[in-house]
């Protein structure tokens, strides 16, 4: 009994690798899809951008890398058919380096099925380098702090869509930012709503989330948490727009793997403390 | 090599290598590998692991080279100065969110320009003056702007969030809602209990110069047990994370398990399989080699 206790605290993690792998590719071979149940957070995202006039500016900021992507572009993607289908004019920038390909990609395949014309109902910014000081500035004045566009290169004043935007978030209804970590949601906070009280929505990592329940409501109007938040979200808005079909159903696939790998983890967890305390008392038997 | 090359490019619709940004054969064979051979780091250390992280750090380093360089040098200097020469007579340009004459915009820019020429005669003279300069700005800049955006954010409006009403009559009655608990009056009160009651706790255990007293160490041991299931539920957000970046892993890799990319149009050779096998065989073999040398 001894010995079986001592060989199985001192198992092999790359065994709890290779189930894990066993379980996750065999889940994805099955590929059942689950629909989850929306909570108020997702909800309340959602309901703020519908809530938004016709026409409104807003700025959507990638902060996130490829890294990040599994989890953060499927919202974005959402996020931009959700403004466009609601004839919103997006204002793009981003403060992660390697966020601009994403972003020009998913805009170019969007806008034209709204028929939305560049410069005047989305403009794409670009990477700013300098982290809150970066968002300090745009906050300030997004006219000032980027020169010209990152898709043309022309100067900002040759765009209709900068008529409408002033200083310190004048005529922009609501900021959106997609956040992997620093500098993301928390910056955009600080430097754009503890000083120009201007809406924020935002979508998170995993890891991200937990630090924003705090902010809800009254500083983040509503979240999209992690994977969870991503697919709850798409099933919103995918559900009447069909070019979301295919990542709505990838996004549910997953979360049905997510479930059984979480409950392999909780069994691990409950495996491994039975095992401890097994050997603790032996010890103290001994 | 030239012959499975060739077998690919014939018995596949997509082209053997593009330049227009459509998926190529040869990037989707490149992603397999470079995916495998990450995860074959889970095994051991070995030279698959090390060629993927190589690639990473150079493709990585050039990227970021030239997106610092694009928008952090390039533009605010170049494009901006030549913007501001190229602009007609009496008309401003923004600087900070407000007109300015070009003349000062380009003079402000030089400044900046000054300084980072300052901050860099450090490589020259290590502990010359010009350099303080430049970083007693960054500083003051960096301290007053995380100062009141914080403040603000951070305490001031998360204090104003912690005092909240334990009651709230808008609330629905327990018996009015069986769905959605969270809406009712009953889950509300003791939803804010906790939070307050957990934030009281949490803050008395970081009470450090008063002697733990029963009562200060009571509230203090609660304050550790909220800790506790905050870090619990942060360590579950981060399997949930990592287990999202595993399942698009795979994901990506099951979407190049077709005949499209395959060797010779066959399923069983496409890229996930062959180079799973392929890798696995040859890791297996180099460790049994090393095995019989450290036998030996």
């Amino acid at each position: 009994m001894a010995k079986r206790t001592d060989k199985a605290l001192d198992l092999d993690r790359r065994w709890i690798f290779l189930v894990i792998a066993i379980l996750v590719v065999v889940l994805y071979a099955l590929g059942i899809a689950a629909e989850m149940p929306v909570n108020q957070y997702v909800q309340s995202y959602y309901d703020t951008i519908e809530e938004l006039d016709e026409g409104s500016i807003v700025l959507l900021s990638a902060d996130f890398d490829p890294a990040s992507a599994a989890e953060l572009l499927p919202m974005y993607q959402a996020t931009i058919y959700q403004l466009l289908k609601r004839n919103m004019r997006v204002i793009n920038v981003a403060t992660w380096p390697a966020a601009p390909p994403y972003t020009r990609e998913e805009f170019e395949k969007a806008a034209p099925l709204y028929k939305k014309k560049y410069g005047v109902d989305w403009v794409e910014l670009g990477f700013k380098p300098g982290d809150d000081v970066a968002m300090g500035q745009i906050g300030q004045s997004v006219t000032s702090a980027y020169i010209q566009d990152d898709r043309d290169g022309k100067p900002l004043a040759d765009f209709p869509i900068f008529k409408d935007v002033g200083n310190s978030f004048e005529g922009i209804s609501l900021l959106i930012t997609m956040s992997a970590g620093y500098p993301g949601i928390l910056e955009w906070i600080a430097q754009a709503g503890g000083r120009y009280d201007v809406p924020i929505l935002a979508g998170t990592t995993a890891v991200q989330t937990p630090d924003l329940f705090a902010y809800y409501p009254t500083q983040l109007k509503g979240f999209l948490g992690a994977a969870t938040g991503a697919t709850m979200y798409l099933q919103l808005v995918g559900a009447d727009v069909p070019q979301l079909e295919e990542v709505t159903i990838t996004n549910q696939k997953r979360m049905l793997i997510q479930t059984w790998a979480h409950l392999l983890i909780i069994g691990l967890i409950i495996y491994g403390n039975v095992l401890y305390f097994v050997g603790r008392r032996r010890e103290a038997n001994a | 090599m030239i012959r499975p090359m060739l077998a690919l490019q014939e018995a596949s619709p997509i082209p053997f290598f593009t330049m227009d940004g459509e998926m190529d054969l040869l990037g989707g064979w490149l992603i397999c590998f470079l995916t495998l051979s990450v995860f074959s780091f889970l095994y051991k250390d070995n030279p698959f692991y090390k060629i993927a992280e190589h690639t990473f750090v150079g493709a990585g380093t050039a990227f970021f080279a030239l997106q610092y360089y694009s928008e952090g040098i390039l533009e605010p200097l170049y494009v901006h100065i030549n913007h501001a020469m190229q602009l007609p007579a009496g008309e401003l340009m923004q600087l900070g969110g407000y007109g300015v004459d070009p003349t000062y915009a380009i003079i402000f820019r030089s400044v900046a320009v000054l300084f980072s020429i300052f901050l860099l005669s450090r490589m020259v003279f290590p502990n010359g003056w010009a350099p303080r300069w430049p970083l007693a700005v960054m500083v003051g800049v960096y301290a007053a702007l995380k100062l009141t955006g914080e403040t603000q954010s951070k305490l001031v409006l998360q204090v104003a969030s912690a005092m909240q009403p334990l009651t709230n009559p808008e609330k629905l009655a327990w018996s009015d809602n069986w769905v959605a608990v969270e809406e009712t009056q009953v889950f509300y009160t003791f939803a804010n209990t906790v939070m307050v009651v957990g934030l009281i706790c949490a803050l008395a255990h970081f009470i450090f110069t008063y002697k733990r007293t029963k009562i200060l160490g009571g509230v203090s041991r609660v304050g550790i047990i909220v800790l506790m299931i905050t870090f619990g539920s942060m360590f579950g957000f981060t399997v949930l994370g990592r287990y999202a970046l595993l399942i698009e892993r795979v994901d990506t890799l099951g979407g190049f398990n077709n005949q499209d990319y395959a060797l010779f149009g066959t399923s069983a050779l496409s890229p996930p399989i062959l180079l799973t096998v392929l890798i696995a065989l040859v890791l297996a073999v180099s460790l049994r080699g090393k095995n019989s040398t450290s036998t030996s």
